[in-house]
């Protein structure tokens, strides 16, 4: 008699490994394309300059960032028993951006209060929604997708508000907002954006097995042992934390929280205890690429990161779904 | 004298002004099922849910193996007590076998960052067989009739080998076959494994036949208790569900039989 | 009940689950592995200082009071906005140019050098690769990743925006300075100050017409406050009935608008602006056909044409003074 279980971790393993696989040829293929074409072998000056301080940076961003926000969506998408549910679409990506907006108007000084405060923000976002969404009888999947449109919305105007009416020069591009944009990343805030995501992992995983019973409903998980609020808690701080980095460094990148859990799932099912981690890698690799595609297509201009997540993501969700 | 393993003092739960369930009072013995039986809305669920510390009383005390509910952490409820409740669609692909594995979730063998134990692996698909549901095991749950899925509800509810059982309707989309099945199975467990159970049924000639003792409930208050001859009356059936019925016996199994005067 | 025979599978389908009995902490320590190498990666470099090629000799002050160090001699430099493309041309130094912004079409020689990215988003990259020895910025505030990075690169960089005609005059001195071209610069300024005076001359008599600037047919957006265009339709003989509206370029509504009724309506001319907006219809403007297109480069790019938009301006407002 078969048992897939044990299937499961043997498939689940191979796909590791091949993530991990494809994760290095990812960075190789960046570090190797861009705008200007580097020698493989002697490298002058400059192009070592442009290498070391320039290219590889961005791409470690891009694969911090597409690790944090996959982590998010995953995570999520199990909590709230929401396919949809990802950092955009539910407003947090939103109140990440509103809150290192404003940081920027006041707080202009200090590097640290624009994660910080989007971490507040995203956490906000988060807990409005939640109160929206929640009724007597606990949590209403439909009303949560209608919460957090209606939160995404409200928060993008306040967004469009602020650009509009204040001096844009010091609050960054519209499409660094609303598209993401990697090449405004610091040194301090790829760290920070790095240390989140580690974490995030870890405690991710550590929730993965009971965001296995939350997936079968609120009722299921708690009548089986799992301490819903404070699961709850865990995931919803971890994912403003990982949304709030990643918002704060590189702006709001979309769709690679709905699309790459999703890719993963499609692929090695639904246990968290796989899907989690092996989500944080294969975000990595999706923003690495569409960074990529980004940089290189109309170079020397630049293209927004976002723009290449959605334009991506969205056919290879389709296919992927019909071929299931 | 059978210990109590649950024993339910004076409680009861109010939503707003409301009193969903008024001052009720019972005990639940080892190798005993008890059946709730009452009109719909009679707060038959709410008082189920209560049981396991789902839903919070407004008063009164529920005692779990001698402690009170509120002195055990989840985990350890959940080992104790398992709910087999009316069942909901998974938005996303589980397997009966991972549907099963998941009520093996408060057992201490499984850590935080760990996988399955053989020990899981190997309950769960007993559990499996026992439902009859062998050839099962790699479905989708999303692919399963509402029959099947309850029957891996059911398989899970054993898998955590759990001594106390709350059953809401149990045997409402099964056919004859697995009706009988269910309640045997919940019969043979209570009856050699010193576990009870709690079930919420309509069907008044199955806990007649199954129960040991029937509670019948009437706008959250008990107003019958006790052995289903004296429960299942003319008068209180008639309070209760405003119907006329037959009352007679069973010629196989002597036990109460009701039939309905439509 | 028959119990499921499991015995002789065990060492098959278990195996696998012993090795995962910790897989999740596995795959954990894996991960963070990865992540120590990533830090590793990206703090590891040759660590050769990037030389710059030449000795700095000299400073200039920029606008926004930097020291900046230049050679004696700027064989090499990239602007990072038309109007200073414009400027570099102006002043003789247009050759020594190695790259610019794809917005830099003027002079025709502007466009065939190297392009590398738009005002807002500079390719960084290419910048490095060409080794300017300075590189021109007109807006700074949104650039401070930007500037950071290049400074890093010990790559010198002046910025300078210019807001108004004596602005633009600064900023030709300062480029001719920059480019040892400094007698041409004052040439330069003193022909625009020249054509300049003239225009004020002609129409100092003339009474000032009502004028309404119009950037954007739809959207009706219009210059303000802090727009030099209000001071050129000034010197033109205008007045700009927008004049006190706060910002550069603000959006007005359709009601103030209409209440308006401009004697002139400038169309600054662009694909989304060829006529003016359905709510002049009435105004004297349209009425006794005053309309003018002038090309938006000239009215909006702070260089040297500035004087030719000024020109086009006062002969629109004041035809009569120019005859």
């Amino acid at each position: 008699m078969k048992i897939q279980g044990a299937q499961l971790k043997v498939k689940g393993s191979r796909f590791g490994v091949g993530l991990l696989i494809l994760l290095v040829a990812a960075l190789l293929v960046a570090v190797l394309l861009g705008s200007e074409k580097l020698s493989f072998f002697e490298l002058t000056d400059e192009q070592n300059a442009i290498l070391f301080d320039i290219r590889l940076p961005r791409i470690l961003l891009g694969a911090t960032v597409g690790a944090s926000l996959a982590l998010a969506g995953a995570s999520l998408q199990s909590l709230l028993r929401n396919p949809l549910a990802e950092p955009y679409l539910l407003g947090v990506s939103n109140g990440a951006a509103l809150g290192t907006m404003l940081a920027f108007i006041f707080f202009a000084q200090s590097e640290f209060a624009r994660p910080m405060m989007a971490f507040a923000g995203a956490g906000l976002a988060t807990f409005a929604v939640y109160q929206m969404a929640k009724s007597r009888t606990g949590m209403n999947v439909e009303r949560l997708v209608l919460s957090g449109v209606i939160v995404t919305t409200f928060l993008s105007s306040i967004l469009v508000l602020l650009t509009s009416l204040l001096d844009s020069t010091k609050l960054r591009s519209f499409t660094f907002w609303l598209l993401g944009d990697l090449s405004q990343g610091t040194k301090n805030g790829f760290y920070l954006t790095l240390i989140i995501a580690a974490v995030g992992t870890i405690v991710l995983s550590s929730q993965a097995r009971a965001l296995n019973l939350m997936m079968l409903g609120e009722r299921d998980a708690f009548d089986f042992g799992v301490e819903v609020g404070k699961t709850r808690l865990i995931v919803f701080t971890t994912a403003a934390a990982l949304v709030g980095t990643s918002v704060a460094a590189s702006g709001s990148v979309g769709y690679v929280g709905l699309i790459v859990p999703h890719l993963v799932r499609l692929s090695i099912g639904s246990d968290n205890r796989l899907v989690v981690p092996f989500s944080a890698l294969a975000g990595a690799i999706f923003v690495v690429l569409a960074d990529t595609v980004a940089r290189v297509t109309i170079a020397p201009r630049e293209l927004p990161v976002g723009a290449i997540t959605a334009l991506v993501g969205a056919p290879l969700f389709i296919y992927l779904l019909k071929r299931n | 004298m059978a210990e109590k393993m649950l024993e339910v003092q004076n409680i009861s739960i109010n939503y707003g002004v409301c009193a969903v369930v008024a001052d009720v009072s019972f005990a639940l013995e080892a190798g005993k099922i008890i059946a709730l039986v009452g009109a719909n809305g009679a707060g038959k669920t709410t008082l189920l849910k209560s049981l396991n510390g789902a839903l919070p009383t407004s008063a009164g005390e529920i005692r779990l193996d001698g402690k009170r509910i509120e002195d055990y952490s989840r985990r350890e409820i959940a080992r104790r007590i398992a709910v087999i409740a009316q069942e909901t669609e998974t938005k996303f692909p589980v397997s009966v076998l991972e549907f099963v594995l998941s009520g093996r979730f408060a057992q201490p063998s499984a850590a935080l960052f760990g996988w399955e134990s053989e020990t899981d692996l190997r309950v769960a698909l007993d559990c499996l067989e026992l439902c009859d549901l062998k050839n099962y095991v790699n479905r989708s749950m999303n692919r399963l009739s509402g029959g099947e899925r309850q029957r891996v509800v059911l398989a899970r509810a054993l898998a955590t080998r759990a001594k106390i059982l709350l059953l809401d309707e149990p045997t409402a989309n099964l056919d004859l076959a697995h009706q009988a099945l269910l309640f045997r199975l919940i019969k043979e467990r209570c009856e050699n494994a010193e576990t009870a159970a709690i079930v919420i049924t309509h069907d008044l000639n199955l806990a007649s036949e199954f129960a040991d003792e029937i509670l019948l409930l009437k706008n959250g208050s008990i107003i019958a208790k006790g052995k289903p001859e004296t429960v299942l009356t003319g008068e209180y059936l008639q309070e209760v569900f405003n119907v006329k019925v037959l009352l007679d016996e069973n010629p196989i199994s002597n036990k109460r039989r009701v039939t309905t005067i439509y | 009940m028959s119990k499921i025979k499991l015995q002789k599978s065990n060492c098959i389908f278990f195996a696998p689950l012993h090795f995962c009995a910790n897989k999740l902490v596995s795959q954990n320590f894996a991960f963070v592995w990865i992540l120590f190498c990533l830090v590793l990666l990206a703090n590891c470099k040759n660590e050769t200082v990037n030389q710059s090629k030449f000795a700095p000799t000299r400073e200039i002050t920029d606008d926004l009071g930097r020291r900046v160090r230049l050679p004696e001699r700027v064989t090499s430099a990239v602007s990072l906005a038309p109007n200073l493309t414009e400027i570099t041309f102006a002043v003789g130094a247009g050759e020594r140019l190695v790259g610019v912004t794809s917005f830099c079409d003027y002079p025709e020689e502007a466009k065939r050098i190297r392009r590398i990215g738009d005002t807002l988003t500079p390719n960084i990259e290419n910048i490095i690769a060409l080794k300017p020895q300075i590189v021109l910025v007109s807006t700074a505030s949104q650039m401070e990743n930007f500037t950071r990075t290049i400074d890093a690169q010990n790559i010198a960089y002046f910025v300078t925006n210019p807001n108004s005609l004596d602005d633009i005059y600064k900023t030709i001195y300062q480029i001719g300075e920059i480019f040892g071209t400094s007698d041409k610069a004052y040439q330069v300024v003193a022909e625009l100050k020249k054509r300049v005076a003239d225009v004020e001359a002609r129409t100092a008599s003339a009474a000032d017409v009502k004028v309404f600037v119009q950037i954007d047919k739809n959207s009706l957006y219009t210059v303000g406050k802090e727009s030099f265009m209000t001071d050129l339709i000034a010197r033109a003989g205008g007045e700009s009935l927008t004049k006190d509206v706060a910002t550069a370029y603000p959006k007005i509504s359709k009601e103030t608008a209409l209440a308006l009724n401009p004697e002139r309506i400038i169309l600054s001319e662009s694909d989304n602006n060829l006529e003016p907006n359905e709510v002049f219809a009435n105004s004297p403007a349209m009425k006794k056909n005053k309309v003018f297109r002038i090309e938006a480069d000239l009215l909006s790019r702070p260089g040297p044409r500035i004087v030719d938009g000024l020109e086009r301006l006062a002969r629109a407002l004041h035809p009569e003074s120019f005859e």
